[in-house]
């Protein structure tokens, strides 16, 4: 592969999951 | 590299050795599934009650990885001693060892992503814990493919494995023991991998010595190649230009001791934050980490003798991929038979140590922070333990993907990774510990932005001329000035964090720095007069022992 070699996106999507689901817990909370 | 494809010729005692190697150590971790088993500390922090040598054994163990001998020989092979440089970045430990430690070690924070909820108050700490927890489990992943591919090319050149073989088969066999065991079988494994590659280091730079002659036939040798150069670590070429410039030295030394003053300012932080809270005492914890990183300088030292007479031996390759293999070249190539098959059993100890670590501590995060605070947080212990070996798999199928895309690419990824990666973030990372007014906004800021500026200014801004191909060195430091122009304004124009969150974390961690309102805040409450009473107690009880 290119070294395109999606890394940092993935990586990024990740961050913004788990950035995500904070935001869903403290506003139920 | 193809025309090494199946380099190496074992005889029966050599398999034996491999394979007697590789069941050993799956079954020194499964031996402990017991223990691992008991509760959600076990399982990702061994209890918390560990002597200082056992994490410090596994700092070093875990460091050293099948990937570590590639990129320092790579760098040692194209630029002689002055290359040991790259590896300075051990150094935040002598300084973390003794302040940053200590100070995460009191709080008793799981995971640094915890820490983000003990330091900051309100949502901003809600979603700095989820955006690090979520990050962390990526970069596991990425660090566990990338230190598998590692393994893949030295099996391809060693044996003719397709390059996917040494990835896959070796990580899943480390994830055997991982998920039964999860830390207590780490660790455990840990220390019977970190003495067999000691030796096995040891052994390599005496064969490569006496390979050549004498140390003093390499020293000749160079010179008589025309590279003297190449035996002073000291040899610049200017404060800023040439190969050897000298404010790229002054970045390798202050980025690094500075960071040991900070939490997360380099990305082993993660590694070490977890062997930190495994430790039985505060104590126990600084040990830990100043023993662990003192093995990797000296390992350094010993590696460069290996390397320099590989160069000695085999001075014209060109290619960074064949050459980034000098000291498994030097084992395979230089040992008798026999001794090869407990090269490679060393080998094995070297990666599983690495990537049995990084699959726990990708679990931990997946597991701790995003499924057990945020998920399900009235989980049982047994739930979390098994909810840990699922994302222990989870991170090792990650570590497939990323490991495939890597590639025969993996020093080129290197310096990114470890460095520029974390270049906006390592001042905010130094502020949360040493300033109280940095609030969680700031902080929040920063890293979000910390990622999208560093992808800019190292790859996007380059690939369509906008900006330079500038030194690594120039482009830490723009990406530190960049990041700080967002962090440093978000925090002033938002308010500081709540201060009885505040107070409660200095009275339990003693932080320094510029802590003065919050001081005076414990002080008022009465709080720091009740720690000074129960520090003469506990000091008046030891001098009674």
């Amino acid at each position: 592969m290119d070294q395109l070699s999606i890394g940092m996106t993935v990586t990024y999507l990740f961050s913004l999951a788990g950035l995500i689901l904070a935001w869903v817990y403290y506003n139920k909370n | 590299m193809s025309e090494y494809t199946g380099a190496v010729q074992f005889t029966g005692l050599d398999f034996f050795w491999g394979i007697a190697y590789i069941l050993l150590t799956i079954l020194s971790g499964v031996f402990f599934y017991k223990l691992g088993k008991r509760s959600g500390a076990d399982f990702f922090l061994a209890g918390r009650g560990l002597p200082w040598w056992l994490p410090a054994t596994s700092n070093f163990a875990t460091h050293t990885a099948t990937d570590t001998p590639m990129w320092f020989s790579g760098f040692v092979y194209k630029h002689g001693m002055f290359g040991v440089w790259q590896s300075l970045f051990a150094g935040w430990c002598a300084i973390s060892a003794w302040v940053s430690t200590r100070i995460f070690r009191r709080s008793l924070a799981g995971t640094q992503a915890e820490w983000q909820t003990l330091r900051f108050s309100g949502l901003p700490a809600e979603m700095m814990r989820g955006w690090m927890a979520g990050w962390q489990v990526a970069l596991n992943m990425f660090i566990a493919g990338w230190v598998g591919i590692a393994m893949g090319n030295v099996c391809q050149w060693a044996l003719g494995w397709p390059l996917w073989y040494g990835l896959v088969f070796f990580s899943t066999a480390c994830a055997i023991y991982a998920m039964t065991s999860g830390f207590w079988g780490v660790i455990i494994a840990d220390v019977q991998q970190g003495i067999t590659m000691l030796i096995t280091i040891v052994l390599v730079s005496i064969w490569a010595v006496m390979a050549v002659g004498s140390p003093q036939v390499i020293v000749d040798k160079i010179h008589a190649l025309g590279r003297p150069e190449m035996l002073n670590p000291f040899h610049f070429t200017g404060w800023v230009s040439g190969d050897y410039p000298l404010m790229w030295l002054i970045t390798m030394i202050a980025v690094p001791f500075l960071g040991g003053f900070g939490m997360a300012t380099h990305f082993d932080w993660f590694v070490e934050a977890q062997r930190i809270q495994s430790a039985k005492t505060v104590k126990a914890a600084s040990y830990s980490i100043w023993w662990g990183a003192a093995a990797v300088i000296v390992r350094n030292s010993i590696w460069v003798i290996a390397v320099l007479a590989f160069f000695v031996l085999h001075p014209d390759i060109q290619d960074e991929s064949a050459y980034q293999l000098a000291w498994f070249r030097m084992g395979f190539e230089y040992f008798p038979a026999g001794l090869v098959g407990f090269f490679f059993a060393a080998i094995l100890a070297i990666h599983f140590s690495t990537i049995s670590g990084i699959l726990n501590l990708g679990a931990m995060y997946a597991t701790r922070d995003l499924y057990h605070h945020y998920i399900n947080p009235r989980a049982t212990e047994k739930k979390v333990i098994w909810v840990g070996r699922l994302m222990t798999v989870l991170v090792l199928l990650g570590s497939f993907f990323f490991g495939i895309m890597i590639g025969k690419d993996v020093t080129k990824w290197l310096f990114f990774a470890l460095w520029l990666m974390v270049a906006g973030t390592w001042l905010p990372n130094i502020l949360q510990v040493v300033w109280w007014r940095f609030n969680g906004w700031g902080y929040l800021s920063a890293w979000v932005a910390n990622l999208g500026i560093c992808w800019l200014v190292v790859w996007i801004l380059p690939a369509f001329g906008i900006l330079p191909e500038l030194p690594q060195f120039y482009q830490f430091w723009i990406l530190m000035a960049a990041v700080a122009l967002i962090y440093i304004p978000v925090t002033f124009l938002t308010k500081p964090d709540d201060m009885d969150r505040l107070v409660k974390l200095y009275v339990q961690t003693r932080p320094i720095g510029f802590w003065g309102p919050v001081k005076k805040e414990a002080e008022n409450r009465g709080l720091l007069q009740v720690l000074h009473k129960i520090e003469l107690k506990a000091e008046k009880n030891a001098g009674k022992e």
